[in-house]
Order: C-alpha cells, then sequence, then structure tokens
C-alpha cells in the first residue's frame, strides 16, 4: 500500500499512486454520501423482495407482502364502501319516496347519484340531462314516455327499456307503411302536426287524417293525441317532438318508427344505487309528483 | 498599572463561559419583562378555555374549525370570503411592528416574541431549579428537562386546543380517537417547542430569524436602543482605579457643559467597573458596550443589571440606558444630544401605511355581509323546452349565511316578462326556501310562456330577499337563454 504523501502546492494529501511521476490527489467520496448509498441499496433490495417486480418467463414474483395494484384498488373501494356502509343500508332499505321524504338520505342520493349519472347516463342522455333530439329523450322537461313519478323513473332505470329484462317497458309501433298508402300517411302526418295547436282544435276534425288517425292511432296515443305512457306512446299534443316535429318528421315516424331502447341498470349497477339514480333524475326538475 | 489586572469580565472570559441560563437582573426593564411574559403566557394558556354561548350552545369562545372552514372569535364568525381581511391585519400588524421599532427599536423581540417569550419561561424555571438543587446537580438537570417538557407538552396542547374543542381534547387524544392532525400537532408543537426554547434559545434570534437582519432598515439615528454611554464609561478598570474627576458632577441627561473629557488617561477610570453583569444578564449573551447589533434584542435587562452596579457604588443610573445611538467617537455634542423628534419621516410612513390599512379592514369588517350567493346557469342543455312549449332555464344556486336572522328566503327574477320561478324542493307558487341550514344548494328553475321567450340569450337578475322583511338579501346578474339566436 502506497502511504499517502502531503502535496504542498495544493495543501492535500496524495493518494500514494505514481504513473509515470503522476500522482493522484487523494479525495474520497464523502462519508455521508457512502453511507446514503449503502442505505439506498439495503432500501432496494429490501423492497425488491417486498413488493413484485422480478419477472421470469414463466411467473413473475409476487413479492414477500402480496401487494397488488387491483388489490390495493379492491382494499380502498371496500373502505370507501364502509364508510358509506350507514347511508348505502338505508337506501337499500327505503323505498324511493321515503329516501325523498327523507332531507338528509334525499341529499346523500342526489349526490351520488349525480355521480352515477354522469358515469353510467350521460353518454345518452347528456351530462345535463338534456337529452338528444332524434335520439334520446330529455330527462329535465316535463314530458314522460313512461312516467315522470318517482316510482316510474325506478322501475325504467332498473327494468329498462325494450330489452331482455323480464321486466322490462315493453311496446312496439308498428311500421305503418306496410299497412297504410303513401296518401294515408301524408294525411296523418298532417293531422298530427296540428295537434298541438289548441287553436285548430276545430278545425283539424275536417282534414282527411282525422278518420285515419282515428282508426289506426288513437289505440295507443290517445283520440286528442294525449299518448298513453302504460305502452310507452308519446304524447302528441305537446311541442315536445323527440323524433323532429313537422309534417316530414312525422311522416317518416308513422312509416318506419324509431324506439329508443334501454338496458335495465338494476343488474349492472345494483338497487341502491338505481334508487340514488332516480332520486337524482326525479330532482332534475320534470319530476312528477 | 491597572490594565493589568484582569477584570471580572476578562478572568470570566478566560474560563469556560456561563452555561445557557443569564443572571437575573432585577429593575424596570425586569418587571416589565416579567409582566408582559406572564400576560401573553396567559392569554396563551387560557383563550381556548374562553366559552361562548353560540346557537344556544355553549361553545369554544375562539377557535378555528378547519373541517368546517370557520372561524369562530367570540360573537364574530369568519368565513374563507373573509380571507382578505387576514390580508389586511397582516399588512395592518407589519406595519405596527415597523412603527413601533422605528421609535423604540426591536421592543417586539426584547418583550412579545414568542421565541422571547417561551425563553424567558424556561430560563426562570432553569434559575429556580438551579437555586435549589446548584447548578452541577444531576437530579436538578433532571428535573429541569422534565419541566421543559412538560411546559412544551402543555403548550402543543394548548395550541392543539384552539383547533379542537379543549375541553374535548384530553379525552380524545387519550383514547385514540382525536383526528391524526391533532397527534401531528401535538408532536410537532411539543418537540419545537422543546428544541426552541429548552436548547436553541438565543441561537434561534441569532442565526435563523430573519427579523434582526434588516433592523438597520427600521431604525434611523433618532431611535430609542439600548446604548452604551461610552463618554461616561470608558476607559473601563477595575473599582479601585480612581473616577475620572470630570464624572463626579454628571447627571443622568449627560455631561454638564462645562466639562472636559480625558481621553487616553491611564491613571483613572469611566463609570464602567467592567464587572461584566451586563454580558452575563444578557438573554442572547451580546455585550451591549460594543455599540448596536444583530444580536441586541432591545429588552434592557443589562440596563438593570448595570443600574443595580451604580447603586451599589453609588454612582448615577444610565450608564446604559435606553438612548440614541452613540457615534463610535464619543464627544460632548453628539452625547448632549436633544431629545428625539416625534415626527419623523420613516414612522410616519409606517403610521400612514397603519392607517391606510388599518381603517380599510374596519370599513371591509363593518360591511361585511351575512350573506354569500352564488348562481350558476346550467348550461347544458341551455334551455329545456316544455310540453306547453314554454322555455325553462336552470340554475344552480349556493347560499350561505353567518347570521341566525333569516328564517325563509324568496327569490324572483327581475328583467324577465312572464318568468314564473319553481325551486326543485319546493312546490310553493311564491318560490322561497327555508334556511334550516346555514348553507345549502337549490336549484332554481326559471321558466317564460312559448311567446314570451327571448331570442338568444337575455341578460336577467335573480333577487334573493327575506321573506318575512323583504329585507334585501343579494341581487345575482346571470341570463336566460331562448330558443333562436346563436347557440
Amino acid at each position: 500500500m502506497a502511504e499517502h504523501r502531503y502535496d504542498p502546492v495544493t495543501g492535500q494529501y496524495t493518494t500514494g499512486h505514481s504513473w509515470d511521476g503522476i500522482e493522484e490527489l487523494y479525495t474520497p467520496l464523502p462519508r455521508w454520501w457512502v453511507i446514503t448509498l449503502v442505505i439506498s441499496f439495503i432500501i432496494a433490495i429490501i423492497y425488491a423482495a417486498l413488493y413484485p417486480g422480478w419477472p421470469t418467463t414463466r411467473f413473475a414474483f409476487a413479492g414477500l407482502l402480496g401487494w397488488t395494484s387491483a388489490g390495493q384498488l379492491a382494499e380502498e373501494q371496500a373502505e370507501a364502501r364502509s364508510e358509506q356502509a350507514h347511508w348505502r343500508n338505508q337506501i337499500a332499505a327505503k323505498s324511493v319516496s321515503e329516501i325523498e321524504q327523507s332531507d338528509e338520505l334525499r341529499t346523500f342520493a342526489i349526490t351520488g347519484g349525480r355521480a352515477l349519472f354522469n358515469q353510467n347516463c350521460a353518454a345518452c342522455h347528456g351530462s345535463g340531462a338534456g337529452g338528444q333530439q332524434g335520439q334520446f329523450p330529455s330527462l329535465i322537461d316535463d314530458d314522460w314516455l313512461w312516467g315522470g313519478k318517482i316510482d316510474d323513473v325506478y322501475q325504467t332505470i332498473a327494468h329498462g327499456i325494450r330489452n331482455e329484462d323480464p321486466e322490462s317497458r315493453q311496446s312496439e309501433m308498428p311500421a305503418f307503411a306496410e299497412m297504410l298508402s303513401p296518401e294515408e300517411i301524408a294525411a296523418v302526418a298532417e293531422y298530427v302536426a296540428t295537434l298541438s295547436d289548441a287553436s285548430k282544435a276545430d278545425s283539424r276534425k275536417a282534414l282527411p287524417g282525422a278518420e285515419v288517425f282515428a282508426n289506426n292511432c288513437a289505440g295507443c296515443h290517445g283520440e286528442n293525441g294525449e299518448g298513453m305512457r302504460e305502452m310507452g306512446a308519446p304524447r302528441l299534443a305537446d311541442q315536445i317532438w323527440l323524433y323532429g316535429d313537422g309534417k316530414d318528421a312525422v311522416a317518416r315516424q308513422v312509416a318506419h318508427p324509431r324506439m329508443g331502447m334501454m338496458p335495465a341498470w338494476k343488474p349492472r349497477l345494483g338497487d341502491d344505487a338505481v334508487k340514488m339514480l332516480a332520486v337524482y333524475v326525479h330532482s332534475l326538475g320534470g319530476g312528477e309528483k | 498599572m491597572h490594565t493589568q489586572v484582569p477584570t471580572a469580565l476578562q478572568t470570566a472570559q478566560t474560563r469556560a463561559l456561563r452555561t445557557g441560563t443569564p443572571h437575573a437582573a432585577s429593575g424596570k426593564f425586569r418587571l416589565t419583562k416579567t409582566a408582559l411574559t406572564s400576560f401573553l403566557l396567559g392569554l396563551y394558556f387560557i383563550t381556548p378555555w374562553l366559552r361562548w354561548t353560540r346557537a344556544g350552545e355553549s361553545a369554544q369562545a375562539v377557535i378555528v374549525d378547519i373541517p368546517a372552514r370557520r372561524f369562530y372569535l367570540f360573537g364574530m364568525e369568519f368565513w374563507p370570503p373573509d380571507l382578505p381581511l387576514l390580508l389586511g391585519l397582516l399588512i395592518f400588524s407589519a406595519a405596527t411592528l415597523f412603527f413601533v421599532t422605528a421609535y423604540f427599536g426591536r421592543v417586539w423581540c426584547g418583550f412579545t416574541c414568542p421565541q422571547t417569550v417561551w425563553t424567558d419561561l424556561f430560563f426562570g424555571v432553569d434559575r429556580r431549579i438551579d437555586q435549589r438543587f446548584g447548578r452541577d446537580s444531576a437530579l436538578g438537570q433532571a428535573i429541569k428537562s422534565a419541566l421543559h417538557m412538560l411546559i412544551a407538552v402543555l403548550t402543543a396542547f394548548t395550541f392543539t386546543g384552539y383547533f379542537i374543542d379543549i375541553t374535548h381534547l384530553g379525552g380524545q387524544l387519550a383514547t385514540g380517537i382525536a383526528p391524526a392532525a391533532a397527534y401531528v400537532s401535538l408532536g410537532v408543537l411539543t418537540f419545537t417547542t422543546y428544541v426552541f426554547a429548552a436548547h436553541t434559545r438565543e441561537n434561534i434570534c441569532l442565526h435563523m430569524c430573519p427579523w434582526p437582519r434588516f433592523q438597520s432598515a427600521l431604525l434611523d439615528s433618532e431611535t430609542l436602543v439600548v446604548t452604551y454611554q461610552s463618554w461616561r464609561g470608558d476607559p473601563r478598570a477595575r473599582a479601585r482605579v480612581p473616577l475620572r474627576p470630570d464624572l463626579l458632577d454628571i447627571g443622568n441627561d449627560g455631561p454638564p457643559a462645562a466639562h472636559s473629557y480625558l481621553a487616553g488617561s491611564d491613571a483613572y477610570r469611566g463609570d464602567c467597573v467592567d464587572c461584566g453583569r451586563c454580558v452575563s444578564s444578557c438573554p442572547t449573551r451580546i455585550d451591549i458596550r460594543d455599540g448596536l447589533q444583530l444580536g441586541c434584542i432591545g429588552c434592557g435587562l443589562c440596563i438593570d443589571a448595570c443600574n443595580t452596579v451604580m447603586d451599589r457604588l453609588d454612582r448615577p443610573h444610565g450608564l446604559i440606558k435606553l438612548g440614541t445611538e452613540m457615534p463610535a467617537e464619543p464627544s460632548m455634542a453628539t452625547a448632549k444630544r436633544t431629545r428625539p423628534r416625534i415626527l419623523r419621516i420613516k414612522p410616519m410612513m409606517f403610521a400612514s401605511v397603519m392607517l391606510v390599512s388599518g381603517s380599510a379592514m374596519a370599513v371591509a369588517l363593518a360591511n361585511r355581509s351575512n350573506v354569500d350567493a352564488s348562481l350558476e346557469h346550467q348550461r347544458q342543455p341551455p334551455f329545456v323546452k316544455m310540453s306547453d312549449g314554454s322555455i325553462r332555464n336552470d340554475y344552480a344556486l349556493r347560499f350561505t349565511h353567518r347570521g341566525d336572522d333569516i328564517a325563509s328566503v324568496a327569490v324572483t327574477v327581475e328583467g324577465l316578462p312572464g318568468a314564473a320561478v319553481r325551486l326543485s324542493t319546493s312546490d310553493e307558487p311564491s318560490p322561497a326556501f327555508i334556511c334550516n341550514r346555514r348553507s345549502l344548494s337549490e336549484r332554481v328553475m326559471v321558466t317564460v310562456p312559448m311567446h314570451s321567450a327571448p331570442q338568444g340569450r337575455v341578460p336577467v337578475t335573480v333577487v334573493l330577499t327575506e321573506r318575512t322583511t323583504n329585507a334585501p338579501l343579494a341581487r345575482l346578474e346571470t341570463y336566460f337563454w331562448g330558443p333562436g339566436g346563436a347557440q
């Protein structure tokens, strides 16, 4: 081992090594730095042992703690659920109208329902529940295809419309293109287009479409176009036209009807979530008492 | 020659310097400091225990309720929107601090800074233990440490008690149901109090605190600071050296006019006998005779110590005194300065900042509204068409109020003929909502008939009034969107 030699020029010691007369100053790494490095090595080894991170061709080492990110998510979700259990249990035990009566439960249901709505319903009905003209009905107006009372809304969300669920809302409007002549369709469309105008209540009776309507449409849509909610037959005597207003739009709908469908949400989200959604939708301004 | 005989201080400096606790001084500065320390500690420790009847229930008079975001100060209640008031208070406090400093030097440091107050408390504890058990007693040291820790824990507990009802805090902490933040606060405050007041002490002032660093920017030549009157004290020597004859007939206010300074004489001494009392009683261990310096916190304990010695020597007080800064080379002219002027530019500027920020804060406090309301148009969709063709716009209303005097609020709309207002939780024809909660959000629905619906966007005002007294609460500017127009 070479000896450290004092170098008077720099005032430091040398390593004592000499190559062709060239010497190196002895400037070791600071002690604290070396200790830190060693500690971080130790931490890295412990970490690698505790957590997953060593893949092989056939399996991956799972780590001594058995930690997974999915497991952590499940844990946190379970924790969140247990924190909500007090409210969730009450929601599960009570009917939707009872939930609405209770100030506390109502607030909880509306808050939870808003989150659920944005995740599950907003894709079709819009984030503000305003629907989409020609596609999906607005949930904030006062026109309801299947009923706007809280129990009706709950039923519709839980079981959906025109799907495989045995309790889903079912109905079908026939395609009148096969039953009526084009002239009759044009006539009934003209008649239907006047239904929402009260000032034409008398004059419309003379229209040629009146008889066609009475024979073919009134059974479901009502004699005066008031609609029938049991059938999901929309009210025609109002200003809200999901598939477009005016003669042409109505004629298209008569000839080749479009009918919405909606999945059943109870199997997907659970009963308490559907209840919260119902309370939320019912609070949006169109809810009927 | 007398200079070869070491003075008391020189003797002390050759040995190890004294340990942490400075010598006790007695006099009017010590009295003032004791009174202020007691008052401030009492204020700190007693305030959280005061009760106040709030909403019919006994509650803590002064408390910061972090989960609810409320600050209660006796009958007053502050909400997050009141934060600008805090800004005003801070500006006012800073200006006051500068103002006082410009006149009296660092009295904040010397008397009221928490570091000073707690350090003084710990010094007091140490002195009593030292008197009782002796400076080197192991038992005494152990008792000291225990008492330091006890005070630190009590300090931390009291601090936490400003955020969680202190009457329940002890039980909550003991049973483990207190919030995690309470334990953290208890731990951190115990640690900082123990370390800062029991161990680092004056080193905080000397090495950590930024405040002394700009004292020279705040002081002027007429600021009253603790000064050693070198015209009178020098040359320093032991008491047996004869006193300068010119000092025999001085008063407290300076040298008499017909007076000559015997500079450079070794045969006589000034009034300073270099006993070192001013140094040993100094909480920051400085020698004030070196002149104004960063380490001087302006507490005046050296003045008390020196005056005691002057009494013993039968000499007038004021060798060290609260005076204007002395120049390095004392002369009769500067020593016999007239009293400092009151009206000086620097403190007056600070005073004007105090006046502006203080009055702005007072006006803001007086005009503080008890109501906080906001209205947000629900733009998705911009409007809703109803069955009868009428057009509805929805708004999210957030409403909070501080007082207990509002029972019911009526919501009406101005600027929109034929508009009807409905609330999602109420079926009443005249829209109103009951404020049984002090903070609520509500969906407000404004409907106009088909034929009076506006084209595009029009500005409207939603007005909130107290329902029984008709007192206006808030006017919220928003808009109403009708069909047609640019969407």
